[in-house]
């Protein structure tokens, strides 16, 4: 649950996003600037976090009014040395962090930090990752809140679905892929696993809404509404004119076959906000990537 | 030899009852508080909270019922309940320092012999460390049901005392006392009624869980909670006086003291209380079941919705609003304008910034987009559904406590949502959350 400091809406002062190069962060520093939110974009380029002296170099660029975004890593982590990349690119900003005093510091995590087993998950769900990913964000949240007084948020969002989504994994992303180049959509078996799948901009709002509330604690970013796969290939396949086909899994089903969250504490932080709809959201990204 | 006289400590609902109870049954009673604006407003006939058949009870007996606000004048009771409320904060747990004065205050002007017993709600190990002579020191454990405390006051299923020797017989005064209410009497060693007490909530919330989880289930899957308690009351190893109604977690203070209480001492020594933990968490969902349907049905779509609130008191018959869900429903929905009314408790108890306070339910409903019944007062039952219906500018009727005949809703053109069954809507659609 979020506690917010700001008892009114406030838009901070300027908005340093560490990893403004990617998908998810891209469209957060779009998001504030379209609300007149000054930011200090950092992609790789500008800052190469597992770059010698890009502490020293992030801490020269921070000032004590400024928020941070931490979206930057290497996802999925799917092996020990892209953990332990991981864990080195977020060493750097706790060492700036450990010198310089800021005023809020928001990380973009994952959902996949909460045990298998919850069901439906909510921010008090036990945080016991099963996959490397999932270990990678949770020891970058307690890297983080053990190294800045400011107040931070945890942001850990789903499955996150896109036009500009490089990941192209199995769901929205790659059945709209499949289904632009005319091909059929193909889901796994039957396809009824059912997954939250929450649009990017939506992030993108959640993130300037906590900053603007100075928000402190730990929020899922999940739409509350649980789709299964051949739902979702059903709804792109009309979309495009093509069809769906199921196809043999290769190698085991899932060991989790639904997930559900629970998303009380968000309509309680952030009662105007409400997520579009699946539909809607895919209609959207749709449209923009065309 | 004159009749013993009884006295009762602290005017709390709990002591108002008790010693109403007393007077019924026959026995000159002495009412003390320490305040003595709530003693002049007792002597007044005013009484500072409600309860069905109270002040009949108390006028019926007013011959028998002293009030004062002078704790000399307890000198001449045989025995003296000590009745105070003890306060929680907002984990449930007790601030025991004003029961502790009171019970200093008392015990220093007894009569010669007299005893006293502890009827508030204490933790386990409290009686035993007062210190006092514990030969003349008892713990009651006290069942009051808010709304219906007359009735359990006057007719009690047992009384649970707490001793220091449990072996040896109670006090001749004591007994006799218990005796007139005609139930069995249970002596026990102190900490053993003092754990009874919480052990008697725990069930009952064990109850109140499992009709809450499964009424959940029963929203989901097409099944109706309501069809199946009755069922549930006929076995025998459940009964028919079961806590199986779906409610809004858990609220009033009393039940959710206990649990703190047990999830402390559990930390104190190494219990395992998961289950508790869990009660806890199933309860803080549950309340919030009209919020997550609100946003689903109206507030998602609408910003500028409306929402008529019918009733604030935490249940039906009583002016208490501690934990009420109403509140905690209301604390939830400060960007929207809110229509509120309560036969007994005023909008003033409302901390929100766009509140209007009516007097009639169909004022409520003027122009509203969604009514919620938060409390099941009987004087709901007789809504009018058409009329409400014609007030209501939107369609959603919200009814976690089936105050109203849910078909009767769909037939005058509104959305029901209850607990415990899937949503029935007016226009046919899917009846399937």
């Amino acid at each position: 649950m979020l506690d917010h400091l700001n008892v009114r809406p406030t838009k901070p002062t300027r908005v340093v996003i560490i990893g403004a190069g990617g998908f998810v962060g891209g469209t957060i520093q779009r998001r504030l600037e379209a609300d007149g939110v000054k930011t200090l974009p950092l992609a790789r380029k500008d800052l190469d976090l597992l770059a010698d002296e890009a502490s020293a170099k992030l801490k020269d660029l921070l000032r004590p009014t400024d928020s941070i975004v931490m979206v930057s890593a290497v996802a999925p982590a799917k092996t020990v040395p892209m953990l332990m990349q991981n864990l080195k690119m977020a060493e750097t900003v706790c060492v700036a962090l450990a010198d310089v005093e800021i005023a809020h510091l928001v990380y973009i995590s994952s959902d996949a930090v909460y045990v298998d087993d919850a069901n439906p998950v909510t921010e008090r769900s036990v945080c016991a990752p099963t996959t490397i990913h999932g270990m990678m964000h949770a020891t970058r949240e307690l890297m983080l809140n053990s190294s800045t007084k400011a107040p931070v948020a945890m942001l850990r969002p789903t499955l996150i679905y896109g036009a500009t989504d490089p990941h192209n994994g199995y769901g929205p992303n790659r059945f709209r892929r499949q289904a632009a180049k005319g091909e059929t959509v193909a889901i796994f078996g039957e396809g009824e696993e059912r997954r939250d799948h929450v649009l990017v901009d939506d992030v993108a709002k959640i993130t300037a809404l906590v900053l603007e509330h100075r928000s402190a604690g730990a929020l899922n970013v999940v739409t509350g509404v649980s789709t299964s796969f051949s739902e979702i290939a059903q709804v792109i396949a009309k979309q495009y004119g093509v069809k769906v086909a199921s196809h043999t899994r290769q190698g085991p089903r899932p060991h989790l076959l639904h997930r559900f969250f629970d998303i009380t504490n968000c309509l309680k932080a952030f009662p105007t906000f409400h997520y579009t709809p699946l539909a809607e959201g895919l209609e959207r990204v749709r449209i923009a990537s065309i | 030899m004159s009749k013993p006289v009884i006295g009762f400590a602290g005017m709390s609902h709990l002591g108002i009852n008790s010693a109403a109870a007393a007077a019924g049954r026959g026995w000159e009673v002495v009412c003390f508080d320490g305040d003595g604006a709530v003693v002049a407003e007792l002597k007044s006939g005013r009484l500072p909270i409600v309860e069905p058949g109270l002040s009949e009870l108390l006028e019926q007996n007013k011959t028998r019922v002293t009030y004062t606000a002078e704790a000399e004048d307890l000198e001449r009771c045989s025995m003296v309940y000590i009745a105070a409320d003890v306060p929680t904060d907002g984990r449930g747990l007790s601030d025991l320092s004003g029961i502790r004065a009171l019970i200093e205050t008392v015990a220093s002007g007894l009569g010669r012999g007299a005893i006293l017993v502890i009827l508030s709600q204490v933790p386990p190990g409290f009686t035993r460390n007062l210190p006092l002579p514990k030969e003349r020191l008892y713990y009651q454990v006290e069942t009051l049901i808010f709304g219906r405390a007359v009735e359990r006051a006057m007719y009690p299923e047992r009384f649970i005392v707490g001793c220091a020797e449990p072996d040896s017989p109670l006090p001749q005064v004591f007994h006799a006392f218990l005796s007139v209410f005609g139930c069995p009497i249970l002596p026990m060693r102190y900490e053993s009624a003092e754990l009874a007490k919480i052990s008697i909530n725990c069930c009952l919330v064990a109850s109140v869980t499992v009709a809450n989880t499964l009424a959940e289930l029963s929203e989901r899957i097409g099944a109706d909670w309501s069809e199946i308690a009755p069922a549930l009351k006929l076995d025998k190893r459940i009964g028919p006086h079961a806590y199986l109604s779906p409610g809004l977690g858990l609220a009033g203070g009393n039940l959710e003291r206990d649990l703190a209480t047990v999830l402390r001492f559990a930390e104190d020594t190494g219990s395992e209380v998961g289950v508790i933990e869990s009660f806890v968490w199933n309860s803080r969902h549950r309340r919030d079941w009209v919020l997550r349907t609100l946003h689903a049905e109206v507030l998602a779509t609408n910003p500028k919705a409306v929402v008529g609130v019918l009733g604030l008191a935490y249940k039906e018959n009583t002016h208490s609003t501690k934990n009420s869900p109403s509140l905690a429903l209301i604390a939830q929905l400060k960007p929207w304008r809110l229509r509120v009314h309560d036969p007994v408790v005023p909008a003033s108890a409302v901390a929100h910034p766009e509140v209007i306070g009516c007097t009639t339910v169909l004022e409520v409903a003027q122009g509203v987009d969604a009514v919620v019944i938060m409390t099941p007062w009987t004087a709901f039952r007789d809504l009018e559904t058409d009329q409400l219906a014609s007030a209501m500018t939107g369609r959603t009727l919200i009814d976690p406590y089936r105050v109203l005949d849910g078909k009767g809703v769909v037939a005058a053109g509104l959305d029901y949502f209850t607990l415990g069954a899937p949503p029935l809507r007016a226009s046919g659609r899917a009846a399937h959350a």
